[in-house]
Formats: C-alpha cells, structure tokens, sequence
C-alpha cells in the first residue's frame, strides 16, 4: 500500500481520485453518469443555504445510479453540518448497507474548512459504519467533536483514519479496543485539547501495544500538542518493529521527542518516517537526518516550524 | 507628444512602475500629482493637453492621516471619512482636468465612489446580474442586529466587511450559531482599540467578537453570506484578475490555508494552470467572462481589479471584490491570449491609453525589453484575441467604449447604472 496518497490537505475531494477511482458527483437527472463500479461517488448537499436534504440527495443517488456497484463512496456535507450532527447520514447509509454490497472505501464528512471547519463538523457514533458494512477495506472520518466509536470486530478493515482538531481520548480507546485483524494502515489526528483532544498515555497503549492489530504496516499518531511525549511512547512501543511506516507529522514535535525518537528502540527498519510540520531546531534536524543517512528510511522532515512567541500550533486545529 | 500626469505618491510603487511602462512605450515621464496636496485644496497644476490618471495614495502615511485624520497608520477606522475626502479630492482632480484645455481624465469619479463602497459596488454588480454573494440589506448597526439578522436570513457563516475597507482591513469570517462563534481576522484588539494585523486571528470568546463588530459598525458595514472557495492542496483559492480597457488581460491565484488570501496575511500565489485545469477551457472561459462583466459596470475607468471566488464546487463563481486600483502586480505578464502577453498591468494600460487617445503620429514603435510587446497590434485586430468578450459576453455588457476607442472617458458624463449605483 501506497501510503503518501493521505495527506493533511483536509481537501473536500471534489476532484481527483478516491481509492484509486476518479470522484464524480451526482449529475442533473438526464445527464450520462460513468458506470457505477468505474468511479468514486461523491455524495453531499451544501451545509448551507442547501437546496436539498441530504436524505433526497442520497434517495437521488440510489435511483440514478447502480448502487450495488459501488465500489468507494465520499459522504461530504449535510445540512447545517455545523449544528446537525452525523447521525442521521450515518443511520441512512447503515441502513443503506444491503444496496451497497461492494462498497469498499468510504470517506465520511469530507468538508473542507470553506464549507465547515475540521472542529465544527458535529459527529457522532461511527460504528454504524463498521458494523454494517462488514467488507469495507477502508474508513475515513473528519471531524473529532461528538466523535464515539465503540470496540468492534472487523474482518476487513485494511485502512481507518481519524482527521480531527481534536480526537476524544474515548475513540482512541474504542480503536485500541477493537479487534482490527486486516488493518494496515491506523492514522490518528489527536489534534488539541482546546477542541477535546485530551488523550493521554492510557488511552494509546492497547493500539502501541499492537495486539489486537498483527498486520499493522503503518501507524500515524499525529497532529498532537502533546506530540514530544506520543514520541516518547512509540519509541518504546512494541507495535513499531513491524511497521513499515510512522508518522508523527502535523503536531507539535521539538527537540525533546526527536531526542526520545533517536534513543528509543532503533527505527531503521522503517522505509519512511514522516515527521513534517515540526518545531525542531536546525541542529536537531541534522542530527535525526544524519541518524537515518544511509538507512534507506526516507524521511520527512519537511515544514520546520517557528514558534510564535510562546506558541506553537498544530497542523490542523480549528 | 501625448502627455501623461498621474496623481499618486511621488517614489511610489504604483507611480514608478507606470512611469517605467511609460518609457517603454516611448512616454515622457508622467508629471506626478501628489495626493497630499489635493487633499490639502493646493493648486492642481495640469498641462492642457494631458491624460490624467488617477492612482492610489499607497501606504503614504501623510496623505493617510488628510483623510483620515491624524493618529497610528495600522489603526482600523475612519473609513467613511477617508471615502468622503477621497471622493471630494477626486472631484477636485476632475475638475481641474475639465478646466483645463484639452485634458483628459482618465478615471472617473462615480465609478471610484463606487468601488470603494463595499454595499454600492455589490449593488450595482447585483443589479447588473453580476454573480455575487447575497447581502444583508440596508445598515447593520452593530453585532446585537448583525447576529439577529444572520438569523433571519439563516445564514450561519457570513463575511463582515468594513463599507470601505480595502487590503482584508477589518474583514470578519465569522462562522456563529448560538453563542458558539468563530471569527477569523486580521484585526486585533487591543486596549479597545482595532489594529491592522498580519498575523490572522481567531477570536472565540463572543464578547471580544462583539466589541469589535460595533467598533467595525461606526464606518458602516457590508454582510454577505459565506461562500465556499474552492481548494488547490488544502489551499482555498481566489483569483485577482485585472481587466483593461474591457478585457480580462492578467491573472493572479492567490491561496491561504484560512479565508483571507491577501499575499500580505500569509497567502500565497497559486498555480494559475491548476486552476485552468480544474475550471476547464469552458469553465475558465466563463471566469473571465463574469470578470469583464464585472469590469464593464465601471465603464470609466481604465483598469479594475476583479477578486473572483471559484465556488467549492469549481462550477459557481461569485465576484467578491472589484477594486479601483487592483493593478499592483509587479512583474505579472499577460494571460496567454488575452491581448496583453509580454506585458505587465501598467504595460497593458499604457497601451491601451495611447490606443484610445494618442494621435497616430505620436505612436512609437516601442524599445523591445521584457515587457515590451513584440508587435503593437492596431485596436482592430486586438479584438479578435479575446474570445471572451467577443463570443460570450452580450452586447449590452460590452464595455462602453470598446466600439470607440477614439473617445476619450473624460468626455463622459458619469453614467448611472440602472437604478444600481445605490449612492
């Protein structure tokens, strides 16, 4: 797996592609579509002033579209998304399940911050999503406020991230929690504790400690204000030996968890270390790259921060 | 010899840049009027015979404090004074151009009034069917009736804007429901008083967010609903598109991680063939089409600025923004195809001035350097390079004096706009 196609754009995949299919969105009635296994459906209503509900978009999209061809799926916004929170969406495609047979990928609230910003973006419990969609191979959410995932078993979950300015200590848990036997691929926005970010050592172990998680290549735990002390832990962390990739980009990384990086247990086994958006010092950079010289890890280094005054931030907050 | 005077700060950008397209053109320098002394009611001495242009004061903190009255420059405030003295100075100019034998002025007053008047210039763009963001109707006197006005009209997230702010001054995205509010700014308070900021700040706690939408209210102040930009690489994007003489003829995209993509509050150009790509040939054609719409709102005055905003969805457009002097843009050349290649925004006006007004026989053939058109084309054949205008946009929004060119803006009255003028 190709992880350099995830990124921190917070972009509402408009354009493009999606798990490897070309976005499209629903066309004027009359217009030709593409066939329905052939791109990835962007479902979505403007948050405001919208025209239709999200529910008649979606009612739409299921009479236009051969729906149990559907291989990806992005749910963008609903109405007033900043105020109505996710559960209704999010029961009408759990309920929707049966028409989606061979739904595989689906991003749920991809809204950009023009259309609602990552921390107003009103949640809810996802694991409808799992629950009812037993195959589905990958999982997207945005949005860490009202955010509740309870422990689930899934057979064939191969990729979840958690884009949020800040992730409850309580979907961190649910994740550890989980029995995720396919999954390869974990990211986690832990984000600030200003937008209800507040997890803490406790809440990472079960996912650190990689039991419940044997096929784990790449682990992201990012975006954080506490990032020196997630630094601290995954340095020690049974579960980074078999991964292929890390990432502890997006947060606020200095000095002191690159030091706990380098004299924790040895990394060069990674083929890439992403640490981009950081507040290291010049010297502190050279030292983690002259580490990792000749290692064959390619390392992300990118997007070396100044504090402001007293302040550092996280890539995505607010 | 056609000869030009510009009223502007002396050693400005804006005036040296124009200067220096002068030159290449094979222009005599520019005599410079200085703003400060046609706000101070000096004599404003014009040569009969003269183009006169009229450019922005700049930064120039004397002429500042003439029209605003004295006190710190990174002050926000004073806007409605500052529009009444410049209006009045620009009269003063108009006047003496109409006094003086054989000048022309290459401006016009109304249509600066306008532009500098964030409620007329969006009514007469609605009027006209320009696309743009609604907008609360009528005065909004301060934060307790803005919210309640957001309420009425259901709009969630909206820009507050100063009447007569420029540069992103005082600009509000404001996203509020309940007592929850998010409110991005470049403004800063401080000690209850606002300042100019280029650091973007978010203000969270309602009261501080009161005290400045009141502190904003005194100069007057323009609501429109939120309108969803599109993104390039987690970028929300606008584009400044200057139009000359009609035709849209330079482009900048300008992208900022937040909703100010002022290059001055962080934002930062953006790659204007993604933007073409994404919009598509078609899509890209109608942008341009809606900015000389824009543009053609102004009939009298030679340049605008059009702040264009590409809708989430890269289909809507809505125009955000159109500004008198949107031309500092240094070193940017034409669009390919669009008349002005190998020029920069001066360049292209400078040419469009003498096309309009200079005799034939005082037309140079014009020193090759970077910006220098490798051919002067005669204004007859122009017209076929700018398939906007000639294919999409109807005759009725044509710019008035496309068709003749030999008439001099000066020699016009100020026209109104259907109704929409809104003074």
């Amino acid at each position: 797996m190709d992880h350099t196609e995830f990124n921190d754009d917070v972009d509402g995949l408009y354009r493009g592609d999606y798990a490897g299919l070309p976005i499209v969105s629903l066309r004027p009635p009359g217009a030709p579509h593409p066939p329905a296994g052939e791109a990835a459906w962007r479902v979505s209503v403007h948050v405001y002033n919208a025209k239709e509900t999200f529910e008649e978009h979606f009612a739409r999209f299921v009479e236009t579209i051969d729906t149990t061809e559907v291989r990806a799926l992005i749910v963008g916004g609903w109405v007033e998304a900043y105020e109505k929170d996710s559960s209704g969406p999010i029961r009408l495609l759990a309920e929707s399940a049966a028409r989606l047979p061979a739904l595989r990928s689906l991003f749920f609230a991809a809204m950009p911050q023009e259309e609602c910003e990552i921390s107003w973006i009103q949640q809810s419990d996802v694991t409808p999503l799992l629950e009812s969609f037993p195959l589905l191979e990958r999982l997207e959410v945005r949005g860490g406020t009202g955010l509740e995932l309870r422990p689930v078993r899934h057979e064939h979950l191969k990729v979840l991230r958690f884009e949020a300015g800040g992730l409850p200590a309580s979907v961190v848990r649910g994740v550890g929690m989980s029995d995720l036997p396919a999954l390869e691929h974990l990211e986690a926005w832990l984000g600030t504790s200003e937008y209800g970010g507040e997890t803490t050592a406790a809440d990472l172990e079960n996912i650190l400690s990689g039991e419940r998680l044997p096929a784990l290549k790449h682990l992201g735990l990012q975006n954080s204000e506490i990032q020196d002390e997630v630094a601290g832990l995954v340095a020690a962390a049974p579960v980074v030996a078999r991964l292929e990739s890390l990432s502890q980009s997006m947060g606020v990384l200095t000095d002191e968890g690159a030091e706990a990086l380098l004299s924790g247990q040895s990394l060069t086994h990674l083929k890439r270390l992403d640490l981009h958006h950081h507040y290291l010092t010049d010297a502190m950079v050279e030292r983690v790259t002259t580490a990792f010289s000749g290692s064959g890890v390619q390392l992300d280094l990118s997007d070396q921060k100044e504090p402001d005054g007293e302040w550092r931030y996280v890539a995505v907050a607010e | 010899m056609t000869t030009i005077a510009v009223v502007g700060t002396p050693g400005d950008r804006r005036v040296t840049m124009f200067a220096d397209a002068c030159a290449r053109q094979g222009l005599d320098e520019p005599a410079v009027v200085p703003w400060t002394s046609v706000l101070r009611g000096e004599e404003i001495g014009i040569e009969p015979g003269a183009l006169v242009r009229i450019d922005s004061p700049g930064e120039d903190a004397e002429a500042d404090a003439l029209l605003r009255g004295p006190g710190e420059p990174s002050r926000i405030g004073g806007g409605a004074r500052w529009h009444a003295g410049f209006v009045a100075g620009a009269a003063r100019v108009g006047r003496a151009v109409a006094a003086t034998p054989g000048a022309v002025l290459l401006a016009d007053v109304e249509d600066v009034s306008v532009m500098f008047d964030k409620r007329h210039c969006h009514a007469r763009l609605s009027a006209a069917g320009v696309p743009v963001p609604p907008a609360l109707a009528g005065p909004v006197g301060g934060y307790a009736e803005l919210r309640e006005r957001m309420g009425e009209a259901r709009w969630g997230r909206v820009f507050v804007k100063p009447a007569h702010g420029s540069s992103a001054s005082g600009i509000i995205a404001l996203h509020a429901s309940g007592r929850r509010v998010r409110a991005v700014t470049s403004a800063e308070l401080a000690s209850g008083e606002l300042h100019n900021s280029l650091r973007i700040r978010c203000y969270e706690h309602e009261p501080d967010l009161a005290t400045i939408v009141d502190l904003l209210a005194a100069d007057g102040l323009h609501v429109e609903r939120w309108f969803p930009k599109a993104s390039l690489g987690g970028r929300a994007i606008d584009l400044r598109v200057v139009v000359v003489d009609g035709t849209p003829t330079h482009a900048v995209v300008r992208a900022a991680r937040g909703p100010m993509t002022n290059l001055h509050l962080g934002g930062v150009r953006g790659d204007l063939d993604a933007v073409r790509t994404g919009l598509g040939p078609q899509g890209w054609e109608r942008a341009l089409e809606v900015c000389a719409r824009a543009a053609a709102r102004f009939p009298g005055s030679l340049a605008v600025g059009v702040d264009l905003m590409i809708g989430v969805d890269w289909r809507e457009f809505a125009v955000a923004e159109v500004n008198a002097f949107g031309d500092l843009l240094p070193r940017l050349e034409g669009l390919p195809g669009g008349g002005a290649e190998g020029l920069d925004t001066y360049g292209a006006q400078v040419r469009a001035i003498l096309a309009r007004h200079a005799p034939v026989r005082d037309r140079h053939v014009p020193v090759r350097d970077r910006y220098a058109p490798v051919t002067e084309r005669p204004a007859s054949t122009r017209e076929r390079h700018v398939p906007v205008r000639d294919q999409r946009v109807s005759a009725g929004d044509r710019h008035p004096l496309a068709k003749e060119r030999h008439a001099s803006v000066g020699d016009r009255t100020p026209r109104r706009e259907g109704g929409s003028s809104g003074a």
